[in-house]
């Protein structure tokens, strides 16, 4: 009975197996997991005609074709008695009402049928001449006229439409007009939005301002705060150590309404104050926790023996320790940029007026004044992304060993 | 052992003490003038009514019997504990899922975990923006691969029953950030004890319940007690994806949405304080039950023993 050994008692087959199975889904869940950002992108760079298909559309480029049929239609309710004339004409009577019916023109109903006013009888498939004209703002506007010179169809066309018919050229129904390409001039219009005061000009540098600063302020209020706490003993650290570490489970939300109040008094609320100046005063408990967990790692042979050397705190802190502390500070940098760029409910309470938006403020701004425009909110959102996706594909290592320390030293 | 260490190289003197001090000093401001006095402010505010102009009024318990009949707040507090109850067990077994996915030596492992991480970084404006299209009832990408299943897809934000699960999914995208928690965690767990597990015969799943779970429960504790907080404290997603409205009919109405737009929209500074010592003392007790339950089922090996 033990002879063969069957499938499922086969460890190393089973383990190969499964591994292959285990990779198709992470790849699977991979693929779920980007298909949003790469729906964002796609989406950004569709011209509006694009935007609303089904099923949906993922490559950014299309043909404008002609798809316009004059409609010639009942006048009258009654049966349809059909008469042809030699020269190909054809003649629709209702009840008496004569419809004249030129030859080019496909038949939309049968004899004998009943129809209402109003209903189609006959389309005449659009053809004529191109007529191009430039619109104030760049873009183009491309006319079907007839021989009459009256306009049979308009389309409006973007920056990034590539026409291939010329001035005057005859088209007819289902001809190709123009290419449109990838809409890259949806970025331009998503930056200076005509429905706000504001570019994005204005609220990157609000955004990199407050950031920065935050940045700055973190590092250096929180390397020497953790510097106190790791390197000196006192009567009261560890009580104190504690409370900074009870500090994190506290909901900002509790603090939030005392600190409007406080900053409304100071006469900083709808400046960038209360944003930045918080993070000179410990750069927050989370912060202080990572470094200090730094430092402990760090031995203090150095701190003796640059006393020996004659340093003071503040220059064994500054030239020796600093320094050592680079790759915390980095972790600590990129998440803190991350934080302040993400960063929508403080903004919202401080910040009034338009110039003093910040990305994220700005972001949410233009949803409300172009909430179906998804080209340009998809642009607008994928601005705002750029920053940080390149900061995370540059900065990844760091991300990972922030995360390693904080989570599980703790 | 480390403390050992410490107390040996370190002198206690008052100059030391002193220094302690100094470097401590811009927190310990920080903590008097941000922190702190805030929370004693924001305690006093709780019993009082105040709209900013007219002095503030001490109203006793006011405020917090008004809770009980407000059906706005109640609902919001529902909102807050349905998208919890929801998405923080989801959140957690899909990043523990994700991550001994990520645990295996597959060479296109790397950029498998950057795939699974990158959305967590993105998270505010932007990605609620990418899921307001992606939720779109009639064009967007989710009802779409619904449709290919056969599935009628539901309104999501326009739709009072189904725009918290549409919030929960979207909190799902972000899971990548717990994932590389538990990554870290695994990759802590030392060979031998796959090894011995190995030699007495275990297969592959009696390995992940007798070694990998046990070994993974402090992380899991931590980022329980973490998700649990962050998820009592949603806002931004459910601001934007409703404008501030909490809509449709108030169905997505969460507790700090609710706070944010009784004191910044209608000027009730008392009864916003309020509320957010209720959301408080609701993220406190259930840290505080966590703790209290945790020593049934964290396991603590060795050197991490607490």
């Amino acid at each position: 009975m033990a002879k063969k050994i069957s499938f499922w008692e086969s460890q190393r087959l089973q383990g190969r197996i499964a591994s292959w199975i285990l990779y198709v889904i992470a790849w699977a869940g991979a693929l779920i997991f980007v298909i949003p950002l790469v729906w964002m992108i796609s989406t950004s760079l569709k011209a509006p005609g694009e935007i609303f298909t089904n099923p949906p559309k993922w490559i950014p480029y299309s043909e404008l074709k002609l798809d316009y049929k004059t409609k010639i239609l009942a006048e009258h309710e009654g049966k349809i008695k059909i008469d042809k004339d030699a020269d190909g004409t054809v003649r629709i009577d209702l009840g008496g009402y004569s419809h004249v019916i030129p030859a080019i023109a496909e038949l939309q109903v049968k004899k004998k049928q009943m129809v209402n006013k109003g209903d189609v009888l006959a389309t005449i498939p659009a053809k004529g001449k191109i007529r191009i004209t430039e619109n104030k703002d760049k873009t183009m506007l491309l006319r079907i006229v007839d021989p009459d010179g009256r306009s049979i169809k308009e389309y409006n066309i973007t920056q990034d439409t590539r026409p291939v018919v010329k001035d005057g050229d005859m088209v007819t129904e289902g001809d190709k007009l123009a290419d449109v390409m990838p809409q890259w001039s949806n970025y331009a219009k998503a930056w200076a939005p005509k429905a706000l005061d504001e570019t994005f000009t204005r609220y990157t540098i609000n955004t990199l301002i407050i950031t920065i600063m935050g940045i700055i302020g973190v590092l250096l209020s929180s390397t020497f705060v953790a510097y106190g706490f790791s390197r000196f003993k006192f009567p009261g650290r560890d009580p104190l150590f504690l409370v900074m570490v009870s500090t994190m489970m506290i909901p900002a939300q509790v603090t939030m309404i005392p600190m409007f109040i406080l900053f409304k008094y100071l006469g900083w609320i709808d400046t960038f104050a209360p944003l930045i100046v918080p993070t000179f005063f410990g750069g927050g408990a989370f912060n202080i926790f990572l470094m200090r967990q730094f430092f402990m790692t760090i031995p203090y042979e150095l701190d003796d023996a640059a006393k020996i050397d004659g340093c003071n705190y503040l220059q064994i802190f500054w030239t020796i320790l600093l320094p050592l502390v680079k790759p915390a500070m980095a972790t600590t940098a990129i998440f803190g940029f991350v934080y302040n760029w993400n960063d929508f409910m403080n903004p919202l309470i401080y910040l009034n007026s338009t110039s003093n938006y910040t990305l994220a403020l700005g972001l949410q701004t233009f949803t409300t004044m172009y909430g179906t425009d998804y080209n340009l909110m998809m642009a607008a959102s994928t601005i705002v992304l750029l920053p940080i996706l390149l900061i995370f594909f540059f900065g990844q290592r760091f991300f990972i060993e922030g995360v390693a320390t904080s989570g599980l030293k703790g | 052992m480390e403390n050992a260490i410490k107390k040996s190289k370190m002198k206690m003197s008052t100059q030391d003490a002193v220094w302690g001090y100094v470097f401590l000093s811009p927190w310990l401001l920080g903590l008097l003038l941000f922190t702190g006095g805030p929370i004693v402010a924001s305690l006093i505010l709780a019993f009082c009514d105040w709209d900013l102009i007219t002095p503030a009024k001490f109203i006793g318990l006011g405020n917090f019997i008004k809770m009980f009949t407000d059906a706005r707040f109640l609902n919001s507090m529902y909102n807050t504990f349905y998208y919890t109850l929801f998405s923080v067990p989801l959140g957690i077994i899909g990043s523990i899922a994700i991550a001994l996915l990520m645990n295996q030596k597959w060479r296109s492992v790397r950029l498998l975990r950057t795939i699974y991480y990158l959305p967590s970084v993105t998270a505010g404006v932007a990605s609620a923006i990418i899921w307001m299209w992606l939720l779109n009832p009639d064009f967007g990408l989710v009802n779409y691969g619904l449709s290919i299943l056969g599935i009628q897809g539901p309104k999501w934000m326009a739709d009072e029953v189904w725009a918290k699960p549409a919030i929960i999914i979207m909190s799902l995208w972000g899971v990548g950030g717990n994932m590389i928690i538990y990554l870290a965690g695994l990759q802590g767990i030392p060979r031998q004890l796959y090894e011995a597990a190995e030699i007495d015969g275990a297969g592959m799943f009696q390995k992940f319940q007798y070694v990998t779970l046990p070994m993974l429960t402090p992380v899991i504790f931590f980022n329980l007690i973490m998700s649990i907080v962050a998820s009592f404290q949603i806002f931004t997603q459910v601001y934007v994806m409703t404008g501030g409205q909490g809509g449709p009919a108030d169905s997505t109405l969460v507790m700090v949405l609710y706070i944010y737009q009784q004191a910044f929209k209608f000027h009730n500074m008392g009864y916003a304080s309020a509320i957010a010592w209720v959301l408080f003392i609701i993220i406190l007790v259930f840290t505080l039950l966590q703790f209290k339950f945790s020593g049934g089922w964290v396991h603590y090996e060795g050197e991490l023993k607490k």
